[in-house]
């Protein structure tokens, strides 16, 4: 919750942040977290903060 | 302890603006403590710096460092000059270590990062409460060793006014009657009958109202002194 208030903060959807608790032995749910993680991720597009590079570098 | 919030990030932001090489300077004492401005927090801040930059595309370097306390200049010695080499120091610590390494630095100028609020305990985690208001002519013997110049909203020194309502005070329900606490506590200490002498107006020259104060121990300060020219 800390983080997710930083992050609005900077204007960084706290959305692209979550938290998840598994053991060690549950490799296939972790696998399957990932790939909706990734998936709702690439939704969501670049990180304004990898925008600002990108112009940082252009310029 | 000293007890500070760090200030809204907009406004940090907005200091740093200008400034190529900024030096997040935070203090492990008291506003470690409350979670304002050690070195955990410079280090934070700093990240944020950074990520702001580079959200908006401008040229920051921003560093962190923490010292144990920014209130004595053994702790400074060490890294005086490190801080130096920055074009601003944004300084974590409470206003009393912004201005004494503004007298120190030379020509950096020293930010605040953080809003000092007052002289606090901390009851439980997380819980920050103002006990002491530093008036320099304290009155607790008095009061059952509950300050009414701190903890009642009007400073009161001859019992409550009437905005007491049920043992909280008229300015907040959030906050107790200092003057019902003292009440309870006297009675509990069997000293009630000390609350029936009138305490007179109060001199306020020890507090803010007598202007910078200052203490010299002459038997520490003289053989420190002696210590410096051998």
């Amino acid at each position: 919750m800390y983080v997710k208030k930083l992050m609005t903060t900077l204007g960084i959807d706290p959305a692209r942040l979550e938290m998840f608790n598994l053991s060690a032995a549950q490799g296939p749910r972790w696998a399957e977290i990932c790939t909706q993680f990734i998936e709702k991720m690439r939704a969501f597009g670049p990180s304004p903060i990898a925008d600002g590079l990108r112009k940082q570098k252009c310029v | 302890m000293i007890v500070g919030t760090q200030k809204p990030f907009p406004e940090i932001w907005e200091m740093v603006q200008g400034f190529k090489r900024v030096l997040v300077f935070g203090c492990n004492t008291c506003v470690a403590i409350c979670h304002a401005g050690g070195g955990k927090e410079a280090e934070i801040l700093a990240t944020m710096l950074r990520m702001k930059a580079a959200e908006e595309g401008v040229a920051i370097e921003v560093k962190d460092l923490a010292i144990q306390r920014h209130c004595e200049p053994e702790y400074f010695d060490q890294v005086i000059e490190e801080v130096r080499g920055y074009d601003l120091v944004l300084s974590a610590a409470c206003g009393v270590g912004v201005n004494f390494l503004t007298q120190r630095i030379g020509k950096v100028p020293v930010y605040p990062a953080i809003n000092t609020s007052f002289y606090g305990a901390v009851p439980k985690a997380g819980v920050f409460v103002e006990l002491c208001a530093g008036c320099g002519n304290c009155v607790l013997h008095l009061t059952g060793g509950i300050c009414p110049i701190a903890r009642c909203s009007k400073s009161l020194m001859n019992g409550p006014c009437g905005g007491t309502d049920k043992g909280k005070c008229e300015v907040s329900k959030e906050i107790d009657c200092a003057w019902y606490l003292i009440v309870e506590r006297m009675k509990e200490l069997g000293t009630l009958e000390k609350l029936g002498e009138i305490q007179p107006p109060r001199n306020w020259a020890t507090a803010r109202d007598g202007g910078p104060k200052r203490i010299v121990l002459e038997h520490i300060a003289e053989e420190e002194t002696a210590e410096v020219k051998k």
